[in-house]
C-alpha cells in the first residue's frame, strides 16, 4: 500500500515536472511517454500473475513467497519514466518516445491477448523505424503460447506439477494476428501515398526512410558505431559491410528465438536491447526503452553479476560521451577517436548487460530446475 | 544473284537513309528565357592597366545592379589594383576622377583571380569541361535557357586578344568554344562585348547562332581611355565602357529601353573609334530586345495550379500554367493545356489498366480515376489517422 502510493506520487510529479517545461503544442510526445509507462506497469502486473501461476502450478510456490517480490511492473514504469535518458529525448522532442510507445502497445497487446492492438503495434513501429519488424517473433509467441513461463520440460517431470494444463500453440490467433497486421500495414499505406501524392509517391518515401536506414549515407556523429566505420570503408567494400551489419542482427534472431521460446517477453527485450546497440542510427531514445524493459524481469536478474559495474559504466559513459563531443567539435581540442572511445564503450557496456541479463535469465530457469528448494542466495 | 544482290543493297541504302534521316531529325522545342548569367573577364594586370579592372568592375556593380546576383556571375580580374602599393586610396579602385564610386566595395565576388585568368581557364568556363575538383562557383552552369553576356577587356590586336601579357587568345578560340557552347545547349542567347583595340576582330569568326556581338572599334582602330585621374595617376576608365555605363546609370531593373538604343548610344566622335556590332547570327530584332534581357534579370513568373513536383521529371508537360510577365510588351501571356491523352498515374505505383474487356479493369481505372482527383490530401490523411484510431479502439474493445 505504501508503496503503491509512493509510486503515484512519483508518476505526479515527473508529470507535474515536465509539463511546466514543456509548451502545450508538444505535449503530445511528453503523453506519448506516460502512456507507455502505464502499459509497461500493465504488462508487469501480468507477468507477475503468470509467474506466480507457473511457479504454482510447478509446487514451487513456496519459492515465489519466500523470494523478495518486488512489484516488477511499477518499478519497470518508473525506471522508465525517471530514466534521465527518457526525460532527454522528452524535451528534445525526438519522436523516439512515439516509437517507444507503439512497440510497448505491441507487447501490451500481445500480452493481453489483444490481437488487433498487438498488430497495430508493430505495423506502426515498423513503419516509424524499420527494426522491430524483428519482433515479430515474440509477439506470434506470446499471441501464441501465452506469457513467460520457465521451460516447458520442467511442466513434463513427474514429480512436479499439479493441474497443469498442458496449452498448445493457437494458431488461429496467429493468422489473425498476421490477416490485421495486413489491414493496417495496408491501411497506413494508403494513407502515405495519399498524403505523398505530390511527392512522387510511395517509392520515394521507401527509399528515403528505409533506404535510408539500410544504406546509411549520413555518416554525422551519433551514439552509434557505424558512423566511424563507414567513413573509412572503400567504397569497393562497402555493400560487403553493409550486409555484414544488416546481418549482425539478423542472425542473432534465430539462436535466441529457440534458446528463449518459453519466455517471450524476455525475447522481446533482448530483441529490442540488440537492435539498439547495432542499428544504424541508434540513439538514447531507444536505450531508454529497454533499460524501462529490464525493470520488468527484476525478480527473475535479481542476482545479475556486474550490475554495479554496469551502473557505473553506462553513467560515466553517458556523462563522457557528450564533452567529447563538445571537445572534438566545438572546441577543437579533441578528435574523432576521442568520441568514438566514448560511443563504443557504450556499445560494450550495453552488450555485456544484454550478455548478463541472458545468463542470469538461463541461471534462473536452471534454478527453477533445481526444485522447491529455494537457492540460498535468492535470500539475502 | 545479281538481281538478289541489287535488292540487298537497295534494301540496305533504304534502310540507312531512313535511320540517318531518323536520327537527324532534331527535336526543336523552343526553350524558354530562364536566367541570366554574366562573364565579365579583365585580361590585363600591372598597375597601368587600372583602367581594365576598373572597366570589368564597373560592369560588374551595373550588373548585380540591374539583377544578376553573385552566383550567376563569373569575374575573372587580376585583381592587383586596390591593394597594388601604389594605390594611393588602398583597398579602393575608382572609375571617375571624381571618386564617387567606389567599386571595390565589400561584395566583390572574385572568382578567378590573379594567375588564374588564363586562355586555359576562361575556355574552360565557356565550355563547361572542368576538372572534376573545381568548385561550382567557378563553373559557368547555364542551361539552354540562359542569355549570357560576355565582357572582355584587355589589350587587343587584329584577331586576338592579350591574357595578362603572356598568352594569347584568338578569335578562331572564342568562336570554336562558343560552337561547343552552342552544341552543347548551354546557352539560349549570347551577348559578347569587346573594349580592347581593333575589338570587332575578335569576334570576326563567329558563326554560332543566337549570338549578339558588339566591339568597341574596328580592325585598324585603337579604343581610347577616357580621361586620367590625376590623383590615382593613371587612366581611370576606357571611354566605350564610360559611355555603356553612362546609359544604363539612367536605367533600373524594370526599364524596357531596348539593345538597339544602346547600340545608337555609341557617337563615334565622342568614342574616337567606330562601335561595330553583328547582328547576323542573331534572330530576334534588337529594337524590341530589352537590355535587362542580358544586363539584368527578370524573371517571369509562372503560375502552377498545383503544388510543385519534387522528383520526378516527368511532370512538366501535364502542367496547366500562364505565363506571366511583367514588363516585355512582345511577350504575350500564354496559356497552356495539359495535352496526355493517355493520363497517367502521377506516382509510379498505381498505372492505369488499359481495359482490354476485363471488367476489373473498369472499376480499378475509377478508383484510380478517384484517386488522383483528390486535391485535399492534407484533410484525409487527418481524418484517415482518426480513423485508424477508432478502428483500433473499436478492434481491441471487440476482442477482450
Amino acid at each position: 500500500m505504501l508503496a503503491q502510493c509512493t509510486m503515484d506520487l512519483l508518476f505526479y510529479y515527473r508529470s507535474l515536472g515536465l509539463s511546466l517545461v514543456i509548451e502545450v503544442k508538444d505535449k503530445a510526445i511528453f503523453y506519448a511517454d506516460f502512456i507507455t509507462a502505464i502499459l509497461i506497469r500493465a504488462i508487469g502486473q501480468l507477468l507477475q500473475v503468470a509467474d506466480i501461476q507457473s511457479l504454482k502450478s510447478l509446487g514451487a510456490s513456496k519459492f515465489s513467497k519466500t523470494s523478495e517480490n518486488f512489484p516488477a511492473g511499477d518499478i519497470a514504469a518508473l525506471v522508465y519514466l525517471w530514466n534521465p535518458l527518457t526525460i532527454i529525448t522528452c524535451l528534445g522532442y525526438s519522436t523516439s518516445p512515439i516509437e517507444n510507445l507503439m512497440i510497448v502497445l505491441s507487447l501490451y497487446g500481445a500480452c493481453r491477448r489483444l490481437v488487433p492492438l498487438a498488430a497495430f503495434g508493430l505495423v506502426m513501429a515498423s513503419h516509424l523505424s524499420l527494426y522491430p519488424v524483428i519482433l515479430i517473433i515474440p509477439l506470434v509467441l506470446l499471441i501464441g503460447s501465452g506469457l513467460d513461463t520457465p521451460p516447458r520440460k520442467l511442466f513434463l517431470q513427474p514429480n512436479h506439477g499439479d493441474g497443469y494444463k498442458k496449452t498448445n500453440f493457437s494458431w488461429r490467433r496467429v493468422v489473425l494476428f498476421f490477416l490485421w497486421a495486413s489491414v493496417w500495414a495496408l491501411y497506413v499505406l494508403v494513407l502515405c501515398s495519399i498524403s505523398l501524392k505530390e511527392y512522387s509517391g510511395l517509392g520515394e518515401m521507401f527509399k528515403r526512410t528505409y533506404g535510408f536506414i539500410l544504406s546509411v549515407e549520413d555518416l554525422s556523429p551519433n551514439i552509434g558505431v557505424l558512423w566511424y566505420f563507414f567513413a573509412e570503408v572503400f567504397d569497393f567494400f562497402r555493400d560487403f559491410f553493409l550486409i555484414v551489419f544488416h546481418i549482425n542482427i539478423l542472425f542473432m534472431v534465430l539462436p535466441l528465438a529457440i534458446r528463449l521460446h518459453h519466455r517471450p517477453c524476455f525475447l522481446a527485450f533482448v530483441y529490442i536491447a540488440i537492435s539498439s546497440i547495432l542499428k544504424s542510427y541508434p540513439s538514447v531514445g531507444d536505450s531508454a526503452l529497454y533499460l524501462g524493459l529490464l525493470g520488468l524481469f527484476v525478480n527473475a536478474l535479481a542476482d545479475m553479476q556486474f550490475s554495479f559495474f554496469l551502473f557505473s559504466g553506462y553513467l560515466g559513459t553517458l556523462l563522457l560521451s557528450p564533452v567529447m563531443h563538445n571537445l572534438w567539435i566545438w572546441r577543437g581540442t579533441g578528435n574523432a577517436n576521442f568520441y568514438f572511445a566514448t560511443a563504443m564503450a557504450y556499445a560494450c557496456f550495453q552488450i555485456i548487460l544484454v550478455v548478463e541479463s541472458v545468463s542470469s535469465m538461463l541461471n534462473h530457469d536452471r534454478a527453477l530446475k533445481k526444485g522447491a528448494t529455494p537457492v540460498a542466495k535468492k535470500i539475502q | 544473284m545479281r538481281n538478289r544482290e541489287i535488292n540487298n543493297f537497295l534494301i540496305l541504302t533504304t534502310l540507312l537513309v531512313i535511320t540517318l534521316s531518323l536520327s537527324s531529325s532534331s527535336i526543336t522545342h523552343a526553350a524558354v528565357h530562364t536566367n541570366n548569367w554574366a562573364v565579365l573577364v579583365c585580361t590585363s594586370r600591372f598597375w597601368f592597366n587600372y583602367r581594365h579592372m576598373a572597366n570589368t568592375l564597373s560592369l560588374y556593380r551595373t550588373v548585380k545592379r540591374l539583377g544578376i546576383p553573385d552566383e550567376r556571375i563569373i569575374l575573372m580580374l587580376a585583381d592587383d589594383m586596390a591593394c597594388n602599393a601604389r594605390n594611393k586610396y588602398p583597398a579602393q579602385v575608382f572609375n571617375n576622377e571624381n571618386h564617387r564610386l567606389n567599386l571595390y566595395g565589400d561584395n566583390v565576388e572574385v572568382d578567378y583571380r590573379g594567375y588564374e585568368v588564363t586562355v586555359e581557364n576562361f575556355l574552360r568556363v565557356l565550355t563547361g569541361r572542368h576538372e572534376n575538383a573545381v568548385p561550382r562557383s567557378k563553373r559557368l552552369l547555364s542551361d539552354e535557357g540562359s542569355h549570357i553576356l560576355l565582357y572582355m577587356t584587355g589589350h587587343g590586336g587584329d584577331e586576338f586578344l592579350k591574357f595578362q601579357d603572356s598568352e594569347e587568345l584568338q578569335s578562331h578560340d572564342l568562336a570554336d568554344a562558343v560552337k561547343q557552347m552552342k552544341e552543347k545547349r548551354r546557352f539560349k542567347e549570347l551577348l559578347i562585348m569587346v573594349d580592347t583595340c581593333q575589338a570587332a576582330t575578335l569576334f570576326s569568326q563567329l558563326q554560332s547562332p543566337g549570338v549578339l556581338a558588339i566591339g568597341s572599334s574596328m580592325k585598324g582602330e585603337n579604343s581610347y581611355s577616357h580621361h586620367l585621374d590625376s590623383d590615382v595617376g593613371v587612366s581611370v576608365v576606357d571611354r566605350f565602357t564610360f559611355y555603356t555605363l553612362a546609359f544604363f546609370e539612367r536605367l533600373n531593373m524594370y526599364d524596357n529601353a531596348s539593345l538597339s538604343s544602346l547600340f545608337s548610344s555609341f557617337n563615334p566622335n565622342l568614342l574616337m573609334s567606330t562601335a561595330y556590332y553583328r547582328t547576323d547570327l542573331y534572330q530576334e530584332q534588337v529594337e524590341k530586345v530589352p537590355v535587362t534581357n542580358f544586363f539584368g534579370s527578370v524573371m517571369k513568373t509562372i503560375h502552377t495550379d498545383s503544388a510543385y513536383r519534387g522528383t520526378s521529371g516527368k511532370d512538366s508537360s501535364r502542367v496547366k500554367y500562364d505565363v506571366i510577365s511583367g514588363q516585355s510588351d512582345d511577350v504575350d501571356a500564354r496559356r497552356m493545356t495539359s495535352s496526355d491523352p493517355e493520363k497517367q498515374g502521377d506516382h509510379p505505383d498505381i498505372k492505369l489498366v488499359k481495359g482490354g474487356g476485363c471488367p476489373h479493369a473498369d472499376w480499378w481505372n475509377a478508383i484510380v480515376e478517384k484517386f488522383q482527383g483528390i486535391k485535399n490530401g492534407d484533410m484525409i490523411v487527418n481524418y484517415g489517422l482518426v480513423g485508424m484510431l477508432t478502428l483500433v479502439a473499436v478492434s481491441t474493445w471487440q476482442s477482450s
